[in-house]
């Protein structure tokens, strides 16, 4: 059993690194696209490890389903545009951010296996049902009910300003 | 439990997070700054579904969930964003659009 | 009777008030007579209360009042109180009684002035402050009347606005008597301090501060400051002569009779205080001394008329102080008293000159005036004689009251007397220099111009106070003759104890000395000034420094220009010039130039591409978990 699970994890975890470095680095952002699917695919195996079956479910259908789509259609809509080639050599900002994001992930590399490395070890025993859509669902509409408005009202509100972004905007307001 | 634990979860977590921010750092096409942000929030989004399997309650999920709301209403405007910019005929370089005109 | 003591102090107030709401309404006059009246309603109660106190035991003549409480602060209370007591009664029969004949006199003096009803509102308004001064039941209160006499001291001696000289001499008056005012404040802080009271019961208690201690120095000199500012005596006199750019009864109401008495008032009342420091209260003493022959040398050589006086009242008061600091409060206050009448009498006289000659005050171009002003030349006769102290006038038993308590206190009292003695001679020889060359001699061609006499010589309003005071200068000697009765002393007792008093021996010695040297100097006067005699004007011409000397008034108002004003000022130019442009002024300049330039190098920071600001906050995130790495 522990096997298994170990396997899979390897096996999510190598996907999920190789396809995330995979979206970064393609220059056809079709591609990148492609590979986020696959990452977030990676993503909802771990979450379904990690006993999230729900959260699970909701990446898969919201993310690769919907968010992913609809980048799809905005690269599609785009055409060659959307390409982004690499150009030139490495610059300072480029080395700069290797720098920056290298550092960011020692440090809480560092933080995690060595400063709360025991704290981390007792795991809670889960109660049954736990991170099936009943069990979010109470927790949505009893104990959190207010962050799932405030949710609803960020989404229209998004809905609204992607509205208005692609409605044609008028001729004389074009600079 | 059986199988990895949280550390480990976590040390992906950041992994990915760091992958995702080197992409948001380095690239200039917008569309890709997007792909790579969204790849930090689910970064966000492991390290906490792994805390709450960690706590043994549900607010972890909760928030993960939130989270997955915003970054979907963050790709709309986004992407109308980009959209909007490309209709103007502009090329989409975030280097070039580096000042705000009316 | 506490009623009355109330009514007392408030009718002036009521007064004010009311003259200043019906404004244009009424007639000038009547504003006077609103005046005049309630200060004689004041004189009435105060009669009322000393008639009441008359009838009470002596040692029972002691009488708080409080209205409500005026200020609290944690357990420190100060309540609207105010006390009767002999002193205190004293004191408001003189201010009501001669403030009232001031007030009447003045009704007839302003005549004709363009802002008269003002005049009579600022007048009543220092009835009602000297009132609250002399008749408060605690130190707070005291301050407070000790401020507003300050206040409308100043406010009448500018009154004639447009004079630019009189706005100076508010001012100086004015910031003056705001020095010793802090002194006093010192004093009452330290008080509080150490008592946590200002209330007379509670601070006059036996054993509230050690004798001779520090503090009790400190307090004592404190209120020696104001005492000496508000007197006018050396070293704070200089405010006094120039005081007299305001209207003859304000000169002889605040600047003679009254608020210049107040200091005398306060040794008296805070007696205990005093004796708690007995080097202050010498010290006091000597001070009035000094001023004693100060003024006196510096009156021989004054050629205004109001100036002359004021120099006497100057000195005078260092007899009041050489009294009171020797502990003779009985003689000082009773000198006070005398001194008040004789010397309003004096300036309201001078007044009548002053009209009669189109508002002329330098005696030089007098001469003559006795018979065109009787009335008024007896007057100023018997304001004379009883400033130089010649018997039966009031002069001569007050001032011999003081100078005999001085003769008794030891070799300071000696030589405090021995100056007084001196004084006596000065006295009697600047005031009959005055009236020598104001009413002898032949007319100058200048007063034959411009004299107009009218009915009673300056109207019946000016003439009637001006005979009530000359009969009092007569006869108000006799409330205390020595050998027989001692009305005043006795009737301070209770309150303030005289230390010292005079007795057989002493007395007679000083008696007869001081009054020799006093008739001498009417005699010397009449030889230099009563004929026409070369003697003033060759001694002027040998001895040129002396005479120049006393003219610029022993040079105090310049040392005090040269110390103050022109170090400050010097200080100020240097400071401007050394400290305020290169510290402050460049200093702003370079740092808003480095402001600036430094906003401009820093704008190129903001260059609006967002993969900077992004690695921005990357590198900052990535710091601050190191941070935090490291200090864990």
């Amino acid at each position: 059993m522990s096997f298994l699970v170990w396997t899979v994890w390897v096996i999510a975890a190598c996907s999920l690194l190789s396809s995330g470095i995979a979206v970064v680095l393609f220059s056809n952002p079709f591609f990148s696209a492609l590979a986020l699917i696959v990452n977030l695919a990676s993503l909802a195996v771990l979450y379904l490890l990690l006993a999230a079956e729900f959260v699970a479910a909701a990446q898969v259908l919201v993310y690769a389903g919907a968010v992913v789509v609809m980048f799809l259609f905005v690269i599609a809509y785009l055409g060659g545009r959307a390409d982004a080639p690499w150009a030139g050599g490495p610059t300072l900002q480029s080395i700069a951010a290797i720098g920056a994001a290298g550092a960011i992930a020692v440090e809480v590399v560092i933080v995690v296996a060595l400063k709360a490395g025991d704290r981390l070890a007792n795991v809670a025993a889960i109660p049954d049902g736990y991170g099936s859509p009943a069990f979010v669902g109470r927790l949505f509409l009893g104990p959190h009910l207010l962050a799932f408005e405030v949710t609803s009202i960020v989404l229209l509100i998004a809905a609204v300003g992607g509205v208005i972004l692609g409605s044609s905007v008028p001729k004389e307001s074009r600079s | 439990m059986a199988g990895p634990g949280i550390a480990a979860y976590l040390i992906l977590s950041v992994l990915l997070f760091a992958t995702g921010a080197f992409g948001v750092l380095i690239r200039r096409s917008p569309l890709i700054i997007l792909l790579a942000l969204e790849i930090m929030l689910n970064a966000g989004n492991l390290a906490l579904i792994a805390f709450a399997r960690h706590a043994g309650n549900g607010a972890g999920q909760i928030f993960a969930l939130t989270v997955m709301v915003v970054a979907a209403a963050e790709a709309v405007v986004g992407l109308g964003l980009i959209v909007a910019v490309s209709r103007q005929r502009i090329e989409l370089d975030v280097d070039r659009l580096n000042s705000l005109r009316g | 009777m506490i009623n009355a003591a109330w009514i007392a102090l408030f009718s002036p107030a009521a007064a004010v008030v009311l003259i200043a709401l019906l404004g244009m309404r009424i007639r000038r006059f009547t504003a006077g007579l609103i005046a005049a009246g309630a200060t004689l309603v004041s004189f009435v109660c105060s009669v009322i209360v000393f008639v009441t106190l008359l009838g009470e035991h002596p040692e029972e003549r002691t009488h708080y009042s409080t209205l409500w409480t005026w200020l609290s602060a944690g357990s420190f209370k100060v309540g609207a109180q105010i006390l009767v007591d002999p002193l205190s009664v004293f004191m408001m029969l003189v201010v009501s009684g001669v403030g009232f004949l001031i007030l009447a006199y003045a009704v007839g003096y302003m005549h004709g002035d363009e802002q008269e009803r003002r005049y009579h509102a600022y007048k009543a308004l220092f009835v009602f402050s000297m009132l609250l001064l002399v008749q408060s039941g605690n130190l707070l209160l005291l301050l407070a009347g000790w401020g507003m006499v300050g206040l409308s001291s100043y406010l009448l001696i500018n009154f004639w606005h447009f004079r630019a000289t009189a706005v100076a001499a508010g001012k100086k008056a004015f910031i003056m008597n705001a020095f010793g005012d802090a002194t006093f404040v010192l004093a009452l802080f330290l008080l509080i301090q150490r008592t946590g009271s200002v209330d007379f019961r509670v601070v006059f208690k036996d054993g509230v501060l050690p004798h001779g201690g520090t503090i009790a120095v400190l307090v004592a000199l404190g209120l020696l400051g104001g005492a000496v500012a508000k007197s006018a005596q050396v070293p704070l006199q200089t405010w006094l002569p120039d005081a007299m750019e305001g209207p003859t009864p304000v000169s002889a109401l605040i600047h003679a009779a009254t608020m210049v008495t107040a200091g005398v008032y306060l040794i008296a009342r805070t007696n205990v205080l005093f004796e708690l420091a007995p080097v202050i209260q010498h010290l006091a003493g000597v001070l009035g001394a000094i001023t004693i022959l100060l003024a006196g040398l510096i009156a021989l050589v004054q050629t205004d008329i109001k100036r002359v006086i004021a120099y006497s009242t100057m000195s005078q008061i260092g007899y009041m102080f050489v009294g009171v600091g020797l502990g003779a409060y009985g003689a000082g206050l009773f000198h006070l008293m005398t001194h008040a009448f004789f010397k309003a009498l004096l300036f309201m006289a001078a007044g009548i000159v002053i009209h009669a000659l189109s508002d002329e005050q330098d005696i030089r171009r007098m001469g003559g005036l006795a018979r065109a002003l009787p009335r008024t030349y007896q007057a100023f006769i018997v304001g004379a004689l009883a400033l130089a102290a010649i018997p039966p006038f009031a002069g001569f038993f007050s001032k011999d009251a003081v100078l005999a308590s001085a003769a008794n206190a030891g070799t300071l009292g000696w030589i405090l007397w021995g100056a007084g003695a001196v004084g006596a001679f000065l006295t009697a020889l600047y005031t009959f220099r005055l009236l020598f060359i104001v009413f002898w001699g032949e007319m100058t061609p200048f007063a034959r111009e411009h004299l107009h006499v009218r009915r009673f010589e300056g109207g019946l309003a000016m003439a009637w106070p001006v005979a009530v005071l000359a009969v009092l200068s007569t006869i108000g000697g006799f409330l205390q003759v020595p050998g027989a009765w001692a009305g005043v002393t006795d009737w301070i007792d209770p309150v303030a104890q005289s230390i010292e008093e005079a007795s057989g021996t002493t007395f007679a010695f000083s008696l007869i000395v001081t009054l020799a040297l006093s008739v001498t100097g009417i005699l010397l006067a009449w030889r230099f000034w009563g004929r026409l005699s070369p003697v003033p004007e060759r001694t002027r011409r040998r001895y040129p420094w002396a005479a120049r000397t006393l003219e610029q008034k022993f040079y105090f108002d310049q040392a005090y220009d040269l110390v103050f004003y022109e170090s400050s000022s010097r200080a100020g130019v240097l400071l401007t010039q050394y400290v305020e442009e290169p510290v402050f002024l460049r200093s702003l300049r370079d740092l808003g130039l480095g402001v600036r330039f430094a906003a401009g190098r820093l704008s190129t920071v903001q260059s609006g591409s967002v993969r900077a600001y992004a690695l921005a906050l990357g590198a900052g995130a990535a710091v601050i978990v190191l941070v935090f790495l490291l200090v864990s």
